[in-house]
């Protein structure tokens, strides 16, 4: 509405009572506070997490893979060295689940004489279930016939091997879950270390910064050149087989990205106002160090943790491909899955389990670090 | 530029050194012999140690061992796997495969990863784009000889589309490149990925940068400026993640190699390292330093032809 | 003054949709540009002053949205206007300078290819293109151009960028120049030549611009009317002199408080609180909360606009003629005072 002329009103504003045109007061003018009670960074980001499915299903599946590993092992019934060579490579059987036909414990045998399977000392009482197939091999008659593997090799009723045995009839269900065990364990251990040494590498840099800065950083870049794979490799053939081992061949070049990222952060907080202020004051270099600039890097080194978890799970399983893996009998997931792989066609179970749970456990790991970036990610502070 | 081209090479060089160096003293510092062969009579060993200079104090036999590499071109003899034959052939023996392999996985990898991740984040937020970023978490979160283990037992046992080996007697290259495939898409899905991811991300970025609203406000249609702006701009950092990806595959065709029996340098690799054969895991090693220092380069390089502000210097 | 009208916005109205809820940014705005005239529209960051000049552009985000009104130029209305006829219409109608010319350069583009792109791809051939980028940047004042037309943008200075910037909105030969925050991110010596520039640039293509700030100071050399805006509306409006010499608004006394001035040994008033929450935009004057003068009828009804003059309209119920008598406050009067004695704006 546009009043074209002050002294001429329209009738609704003329009519308004004077005391509405009155001014307000103090009490209505207010420089305002703010709202909210003042919400910390890491409470923000938690809040922030919480709202993102992915991640805390992520989150979930990661502890209860954890606590597995950590439960497993122990009620099993089994222990992860525990051999049994007239039990050998037995399928999968779960009770409740074998009622549905599924890891019931029959396997297909293939190219079977067919007199044999009569024959009480090769296929033992009730072990042939259903002859599937019948056919003419050269001069005799073979068959292709579904059994009860377990009865078969004469494991007593009740006996269940969850995800089967293996070559020397071990329970893999023990072994996989024991080797998820030392997979985590390698992984965090190579994760915490690189942790260490990198902050520590890239505090010095990044606060000292001058000349002591250009020595470390052009090291780490040399360091930093060198092929991951051929250092991996070359360490561990120093080191011998061994979990010690992994960490320490995984470490060699896996500080560097940390140290970078330390030195960055140092670089950018060394000149705020708050931190020169602190160092006017007298503020010592270790105190400045630790409680005015590490602190605002510890969102994005949780997150580069974070990613690294599945990299060195990554990295175990491929050095036990390529034969530096741990010490036997001990198992990894890397050292099941290669095991596994070169018997895939015959007994897929046994690299089935091992390549489910390694898969689970990179994407839990990698959709919560995705996760933990945005929640952390300054840019998002404040938003749901 | 020339100066950053000189500067790439010299410290590629002194990286090759490197692994040269560390090679040979950590080989040197094993707690194993070097060379053993129990056909072999005392008298004939030693001379043979003595040939390959093994008596002469360490810091000697590493001159001898720089010596031979960049001279002679000789990284030594093999002592175990193929006693007697010299390293340097055996590696060219197995070139091939491995070439072919590594060479597909990027050829493939690259434009399909951008082309995966330009459709995403042109259609950010539909349902496709949702399909892509899903595929992404999961072909880069699963490890590459999971696939090929998965692979390996769909395509060439249950529904025996593709040999389930490497048929290096194949009849023609069509039979041979048919062997090939399973390897190279099992070794390819985690880069296309990671190209992917990271270009969906780069282009999500300078689709809302101030400089396509300019070229916007100049009066570009949304494609013509998503074209020359958004899409060649996001192009340049990519060579960021081609560099750990040439990486990423490499390492992973050690162990798809195995997997699918290719006769290349990754088998032989695993071989030498289960023999113990230091010679050659060493030769083997430098040659994969080698290799992938020199496609690191030639990204390198091609970054700085694309990028104004590296080849002109300064600037940020 | 030409007194022709060659773009003309009634009761606009943008509004966003964000995660919390509906941001209106602008709320019902009306204002004309004359040919050849500078209008500066002038508020706080939030005000929906950029967001006025997106939609004026149509770049505005896809998640904004023009709700109400019409913004009419040379009888098309560009608020509605689709696609393929914006294209014609920017930069070779209305060009737009950006406030940050360390983004909105490509970097890794040359700038000359950044000034012809749009006339090659209209057309024009490459050598005349060429001819005139040159000329352009020796327009805006960049020395050696032969030689700068082949850099990227990381080898110019802030200002020199800023040039560039100004060059491309020119290449097409706009009527209309919209300049939204063009000094903000550079240096205050480099801010007083650009702002030369755009003037004589005006002057010599007789342009008409729109001049987008927060700084009154700089609005000061630059416009010939201003549009005070708050809260996604145009609270006072009027000739320089009109708002320099006699505010009506009690939001433009409080910017003009705040503005630094040489003279003035009074304390620089700040603004208290923060501008209102978009989603739920307060009821009756937004602007209440924060203002000292506020009637209790601020709280409750929104005030109408009061013609003051021929070009002077404000809106605030101390207009009223029976409210509370309210003066601006004295600081302020007394630096309008010797404004007044200097015989100059500002």
């Amino acid at each position: 509405m546009i009043i074209e002329d002050r002294n001429h009103l329209p009738q609704e504003l003329e009519d308004i009572p004077a005391e509405k045109l009155q001014l307000a007061g103090k009490d209505n003018y207010r420089d305002e506070a703010f709202a909210t009670a003042p919400i910390g960074f890491y409470r923000d980001a938690f809040r922030r997490l919480r709202k993102n499915k992915v991640s805390m299903a992520s989150l979930i599946a990661i502890l209860v893979i954890i606590l597995l590993a950590i439960v497993v092992p122990e009620i099993s019934g089994y222990t992860y060295v525990q051999q049994n060579v007239d039990q050998k490579y037995l399928p999968p059987k779960i009770p409740g689940l074998e009622k549905l036909g599924i890891a019931d414990g029959t396997r297909v045998m293939t190219n079977r004489k067919k007199s044999s399977i009569s024959d009480p000392t090769r296929f033992p009482e009730g072990s042939v279930l259903e002859i599937v197939r019948e056919y003419q091999a050269g001069k005799r008659i073979a068959v292709d016939v579904k059994v009860d593997y377990y009865k078969y090799c004469g494991v007593p009723e009740g006996v269940y091997h969850w995800f089967g045995t293996d070559y020397l009839g071990r329970d893999i269900l023990t072994r996989l879950f024991r080797g998820t065990r030392i997979s985590l364990l390698i992984a965090l251990l190579s994760v915490v270390t690189n942790l260490i040494i990198g902050v520590i590498y890239g505090s010095v840099a990044g606060y000292y910064g001058g000349r002591i800065d250009m020595f470390l950083t052009h090291f780490a870049e040399v360091l930093d050149g060198l092929p991951y794979i051929v250092v991996t490799i070359l360490f561990m053939m120093l080191f011998g087989a061994g979990i010690v081992s992994i960490v320490l061949a995984l470490t060699v070049t896996g500080w560097i990205g940390t140290a970078r990222l330390t030195r960055a952060q140092f670089y950018r907080f060394k000149g705020r106002e708050y931190v020169l202020s602190a160092r006017t004051m007298g503020v010592p270099d270790r105190r400045l160090i630790f409680r005015h600039i590490l602190p605002n890097t510890v969102g994005p080194l949780i997150t580069r943790a974070m990613i690294a978890v599945p990299g060195a799970i990554f990295s175990e399983s491929f050095l036990a491909y390529i034969g530096l893996g741990i010490m036997p009998p001990e198992p990894s997931i890397g050292i099941l899955l290669s095991s596994g792989q070169s018997v895939l066609l015959q007994y897929p179970y046994l690299t089935l389990f091992p390549a489910v749970l390694i898969s689970v456990l990179m994407v839990a790991f990698n959709m919560l670090s995705n996760g933990l970036r945005d929640a952390m990610d300054p840019n998002h502070r404040g938003e749901e | 530029m020339l100066k950053y081209i000189l500067g790439r090479i010299g410290a590629m060089l002194l990286t090759i050194f490197l692994v040269m160096t560390l090679s040979f003293w950590i080989i040197r510092l094993m707690p194993m012999t070097i060379f053993e062969n129990p056909e072999v009579s005392p008298e004939v060993q030693y001379k043979l140690e003595e040939r390959m200079h093994l008596h002469e104090p360490k810091i000697v036999q590493y001159y001898y061992f720089l010596e031979g590499i960049i001279l002679k071109g000789d990284f030594g003899t093999s002592v175990k796997l193929r006693p007697g034959m010299d390293v340097f052939d055996i590696i060219m023996v197995r070139i091939q495969p491995t070439m072919v392999l590594n060479f597909f996985s990027l050829l493939v990898s690259i434009p399909l990863g951008i082309l995966a991740g330009t459709v995403a984040a042109l259609r950010r937020n539909t349902w496709l784009d949702h399909v892509i970023s899903f595929a992404i978490v999961i072909f880069i979160s699963v490890p590459s000889f999971v696939f090929a283990s998965l692979l390996q037992y769909c395509l060439t046992f249950l529904w025996p589309v593709f040999p389930t080996l490497y048929n290096a007697q194949a009849p023609n290259v069509w039979q041979a490149f048919r062997s090939m495939i399973l390897p190279i898409t099992a070794l390819s899905l985690g880069p296309i990925a990671t190209i992917a991811r990271y270009l969906r991300g780069e282009l999500i970025e300078t689709l809302s940068s101030e400089y396509m609203l300019l070229a916007r406000t100049k009066g570009l249609t949304q494609n013509e400026a998503t074209w020359s702006h958004a899409f060649r701009n996001s192009m340049v950092p990519i060579a960021n993640t081609i560099i750990p990806m040439i990486t990423g595959i490499m390492g992973g065709s050690l162990v798809i190699e195995k997997l699918f029996s290719v006769p290349g340098e990754g088998g032989l690799l695993v071989d030498s390292i289960m023999a113990g054969d230091h010679f050659l895991t060493v030769a083997l090693l430098i040659f994969y330093s080698l290799i992938s220092l020199i496609t690191i380069l030639v990204v390198d390089i091609s970054y700085g032809i694309i990028d104004p502000r590296i080849r002109i210097g300064g600037g940020k | 003054m030409a007194q022709e009208t060659i773009l003309n916005v009634r009761d606009l109205r943008v509004s966003f949709r964000a995660y919390g809820g509906t941001v209106q940014a602008v709320r019902g705005i009306s204002f004309d540009l004359r040919r050849g005239e500078t209008v500066a529209i002038v508020g706080e960051s939030g005000s929906g002053k950029s967001v006025t000049s997106k939609a004026i552009m149509g770049i505005l985000p896809s998640n904004a949205s023009v709700d109400a009104g019409t913004i009419m130029y040379d009888g098309v209305d560009l608020a509605h206007a689709p696609e393929n006829v914006m294209h014609d219409i920017r930069g070779k109608r209305i060009g737009l300078v950006f406030q940050d010319p360390l983004s909105s350069l490509n970097p890794i583009m040359k700038v000359g290819k950044q000034i012809t792109e749009v006339l090659t791809r209209k057309g024009m051939d490459r050598k005349q293109a060429r001819a005139k980028a040159l000329q352009l940047m020796k327009d805006v004042g960049i020395p050696e151009a032969e030689r700068r037309i082949n850099q990227y943008p990381f080898q110019f200075s802030g200002g020199m960028r800023q040039r560039i910037v100004i060059a491309i909105a020119l290449a097409g030969d706009p009527e209309i120049m919209i300049c939204d925050e063009p000094t903000t991110a550079l240096d205050v010596t480099v801010q007083a030549k650009i702002l030369e520039l755009i003037n004589a640039l005006k002057a010599e293509r007789s342009l008409s611009v729109i001049f987008i700030t927060h700084d009154l100071g700089v609005v000061a050399q630059m416009a010939d009317r201003i549009c005070v805006m708050y809260a996604g509306k145009i609270v006072e409006m009027g000739t320089a002199e009109e708002i320099f010499l006699q505010p009506a608004h009690p939001y433009t006394w409080a910017l003009l408080s705040s503005m630094p001035d040489l003279d003035t040994r009074d304390r620089l008033a700040a603004i208290p609180g923060a501008p209102p929450n978009m989603i739920h935009p307060p009821k009756g004057d937004a602007f209440a909360p924060r203002n000292p003068y506020a009637l209790n009828i601020d709280f409750e009804e929104e005030p109408p606009v009061f013609r003051l003059s021929e070009t002077h309209y404000a809106a605030t119920w101390l207009l009223h003629p029976k409210a509370a008598k309210v003066d601006m406050p004295e600081s302020l009067a007394r630096r309008i005072q010797r404004m007044k004695e200097a015989g100059g704006r500002a």
